[in-house]
């Protein structure tokens, strides 16, 4: 049985009671948003967030963090575009380019961030600009259009689960995209609950030098870590390919802030060790539905950058803040045991 | 009993030297199986160094010899060490905030038995099982940097038990402890020893060593001073076998001042120090010293604006003076040389000439904030005259200088300020001892041109050779106060290490 501590447990409740509020006052804004088919819409067009997210979530419980991501992502989806172009749209030699294009990249990252031992920020701002300057390079910049995309894969990316009449008279359901969510969920959850490599991840975020002396090999799991970042970013890139049916090499500029920020309104904390797969979850909803729900308040798309922003800061600050008094308490505690002494 | 002669551990002639350093040379120890031993010595004395050549993180020099059991082992490794059933526990425990009390006991047989899955179950029965056998109950499934420090212990303990460890070397584990925590800890301990298990243990404080060790072993700057059975010593031979290094420094005339320039009344913080009053007088060095961690630093902080006090006045020039930042701290005359001089008193990556100025950038620059270049190159200049810092090139990155020459730069910085006050931290931490003789020297220079200066310092040698009167901090307290002229190193450090046992004595 999964059992959490109170802190955590209180930490998603709050996110969740949030989400709950967010979506109520949208609601009564615009009642459209709990229709079905808008829900739907919702998942389609959060999936690519949600896949990264959990990569992501990974990283940032070692306490590293990757800005590469938008950037890998956006390569991913510049080479599966190309190879269904003039290779072939077989699914599974898609999703295999896709995948591995993201494996070799993510692999890259932990390699130099784990043997340079350089702050991952640093690592991954550089490997983010030599990601975009060599995929430009290379690709020129050109977009893959539709008509370029084969048909077999154009279908995979409509195919539906269930009936959902829209608002204005079409059907829609569940996307199938949204199984990649769900498939990345379960792999997540269990990695990081089930495997002495899930446990390193913790360890390493709570206390690296404590890692070290319990005998983790540290330079593995962080390559390892990066690694599973990058097939999940390779995933992503290959399901959002499926979702919009061409590629845009500028489609993911800023993309690493979204997924970076739903980590961390999942309740992670930005310095490690902390964090769970169920607080990512609610932390891509909330940012799904703040999206969505400005959308169909006609709040301008400005604003929504504002307001995320905000939002962001809020939670690290109150993050960091609760972590100061944790702290705070346990040297009074101290304390007070040494004057006992006296 | 025959197994009473076992040896669980024999080291024997351990040297280490590190470059320009002989830590240690030539120690011996030998731990029996279950018995409590005690590793004795003053701060610095090479007992960190002894305990990482136990457990693999140091190599010795050659010659060594090493025994677990009868079995000599050559070119140990911490994973090695760990598996020979040698257990560290750190003063920092090692373990893992954010886990689980039940992880953090399990952590190591599962990296041990290379798993590749974890089973909550199986940690859970095993910290469990473990705790059971200390005795202790702590719930399992608490989040591990929640708990109070004295059961964070026990939980690091009870891993070391899950590798089965032959030897639990305990570093200062009673510092953060209340009477009753410590009470535990020794119940604990003595169970464990009746149960064969060794534990070395590393303290300072005397009292509770002698209620809780078989035998003692005494090391003095780097050299084996024998190993005793406790009934054969007490605090007053133990005291005169750790102290007494030998005075390598010359021993300046000590002064008696009589003019006021700070006084400190009732001091306080909570955690930190309790009650501090004392006087520095203008052309005095006041010594300050006691063990690592007795709130020496702290205090001083407090001075300088950098830890705000609970309670307490402070008086500069017979003024009461409010210092609440280290601006404040310099605008009343005071000057502080940090201990750690490359995290809190140089910009490492500037040049030396910027780093000289630092402090008196206000008076070298004209109405509008701009630097004057003349001023500037005029107290870089005499700092580097006054100080003698080679090479004497101002454009020098600070980072490439010797420590001794980055002290020299952090005490000119302050010279430039002319404070009246100067505070100096452990200033010859890590430098040789000819850098150490020309610090000595600068400071009672300083002194004599009238500066009031407090050195706080673990080297009782080096206090005794230029402080004019010294303070000793126990435990936040200022436990004595000795004339520089005829205090013994036997007298600071039973004072530092004693308390009330020795009051009573005296």
């Amino acid at each position: 049985m999964m059992r959490r501590t109170g802190l955590l447990r209180s930490k998603e409740l709050v996110i969740f009671l949030v989400l709950v509020a967010i979506c109520g006052i949208v609601t009564i804004v615009n009642p459209v948003f709990i229709h079905p088919s808008n829900i739907m819409d919702i998942f389609l067009m959060n999936t690519v967030l949600a896949i990264m997210a959990f990569g992501m979530l990974v990283v940032i419980l070692t306490g590293g963090i990757d800005v590469s991501v938008g950037a890998m992502v956006a390569t991913v989806t510049m080479v599966v575009g190309n190879f269904m172009a003039h290779v072939t749209g077989n699914l599974f030699a898609v999703f295999l380019v896709g995948i591995g294009t993201g494996a070799i990249l993510g692999f890259l990252n932990g390699l130099l961030i784990a043997k340079l031992r350089i702050h991952a920020i640093v690592v991954t701002l550089g490997t983010m600009s030599i990601i975009y300057g060599a995929m430009f390079y290379i690709t020129g910049g050109e977009w893959v259009t539709q008509e370029r995309i084969p048909q077999n894969f154009q279908q995979f990316g409509r195919t539906v689960f269930g009936h959902i009449p829209t608002v204005n008279g079409g059907a829609t359901g569940l996307p199938i995209q949204f199984l990649f969510v769900l498939l990345a969920v379960a792999v997540t959850w269990a990695l990081l609950r089930f495997t002495m490599f899930g446990r390193s991840v913790f360890a390493i975020g709570g206390s690296r030098i404590s890692a070290e002396r319990a005998g983790f090999r540290i330079d593995r799991t962080v390559i390892l870590v990066y690694l599973f970042e990058g097939i999940l970013v390779g995933t992503a890139g290959v399901v959002h390919t499926s979702i919009v049916r061409q590629v845009d090499p500028n489609a993911f500029n800023g993309f690493e802030l979204q997924v970076i920020a739903a980590v961390v309104l999942g309740g992670a904390s930005i310095l490690g060790g902390s964090g769970s797969v169920l607080g990512t979850v609610l932390g891509v909803a909330l940012i799904a539905v703040l999206n969505n729900g400005l959308i169909l308040m006609r709040v301008s798309s400005y604003w929504q950058q504002i307001i995320i922003g905000l939002v962001i800061i809020l939670a690290v600050s109150m993050d960091i803040i609760q972590k100061r008094r944790t702290e705070q308490r346990q040297t009074r505690v101290d304390v007070e045991t040494a004057e006992g002494i006296q | 009993m025959d197994s009473a002669s076992e040896y669980v551990l024999r080291m024997e002639n351990i040297s280490k030297t590190f470059p320009g350093v002989k830590a240690l040379e030539g120690i011996h120890i030998e731990v029996r199986k279950g018995e409590v031993h005690a590793l004795v010595g003053e701060n610095g004395a090479g007992k960190s160094t002894l305990i990482k050549i136990l457990s693999g993180v140091y190599q010795p020099d050659d010659g060594a010899h090493i025994f677990f059991g009868n079995e000599e082992v050559r070119d140990l490794t911490p994973v090695e060490a760990v598996r020979q059933g040698i257990a560290v526990i750190y003063q920092d425990f090692s373990l893992f905030p954010n886990l689980t009390v039940a992880e953090n006991i399990a952590v190591s047989q599962n990296i041990e038995k290379k798993r590749l899955f974890v089973s909550w179950k199986q940690m859970r029965d095993q910290a469990a099982r473990t705790l059971a056998r200390l005795g202790v109950d702590i719930e399992l499934d608490q989040e591990l940097g929640r708990l109070s420090v004295a059961r964070q212990q026990l939980v690091a303990i009870a891993r070391a038990l899950t590798y089965e460890a032959q030897l639990i070397v305990m570093d200062e584990p009673t510092s953060a402890l209340s009477r009753s925590e410590v009470e535990l800890l020794f119940t604990i301990m003595r169970s464990l020893r009746d149960s064969g298990i060794s534990i070395l243990f590393i303290s300072h404080k005397l009292d509770e060593l002698f209620a809780i060790i078989d035998r003692l072993t005494v090391i003095r700057d780097g050299r084996y001073m024998g190993t005793y059975p406790r009934d054969d010593m007490d605090n007053q031979k133990l005291i005169s076998l750790m102290v007494g290094r030998p005075v390598e420094y010359t021993v300046y005339p000590k002064r008696t001042c009589n003019d006021p320039v700070l006084e400190v009344r009732n001091l306080s913080k909570r955690g930190n120090f309790f009650d501090v009053s004392f006087t520095l007088h203008r052309g005095e060095i006041l010594g300050v010293t006691g063990l690592v961690g007795a709130g020496r630093t702290e205090m001083v902080q407090a001075i300088f604006g950098m830890n705000a006090p609970d309670a307490g006045t402070l008086f500069i020039d017979g003024k009461e003076v409010i210092i609440t930042s280290s601006e404040d701290a310099v605008r009343s005359g005071i000057g502080y040389v940090p201990e750690n001089r490359l995290q809190e008193g140089l910009v490492l990556q500037q040049s030396m000439g910027n780093n000289l100025v630092l402090v008196t950038l206000d008076a070298l620059t004209n109405r509008f904030g701009a630097l004057v270049a003349e001023r500037k190159n005029k107290v870089v200049d005499d700092g580097i005259q006054m100080m003698a810092i080679r090479p004497a090139d101002p454009e020098m990155t600070v980072s490439k200088l010797s420590g001794g020459n980055q002290q020299r730069v952090v005490l000119a910085k302050w010279l430039a300020k002319s404070p009246k006050i100067l505070i100096v931290d452990e200033p010859t931490n890590g430098i040789d001892v000819g850098a150490k003789a020309e610090i000595h020297k600068i400071l009672r220079d300083l002194s004599e041109a009238g500066m009031g200066i407090i050195l706080v310092s673990s080297e009782l040698p080096e206090i005794l050779a230029i402080a004019d009167r010294i303070l000793v901090m126990r435990r936040g307290r200022i436990a004595g106060e000795f004339d520089g002229a005829t205090a013994t190193q036997e007298q600071l450090m039973s004072k530092a290490i004693l308390g009330s046992i020795s009051e009573h004595q005296e």
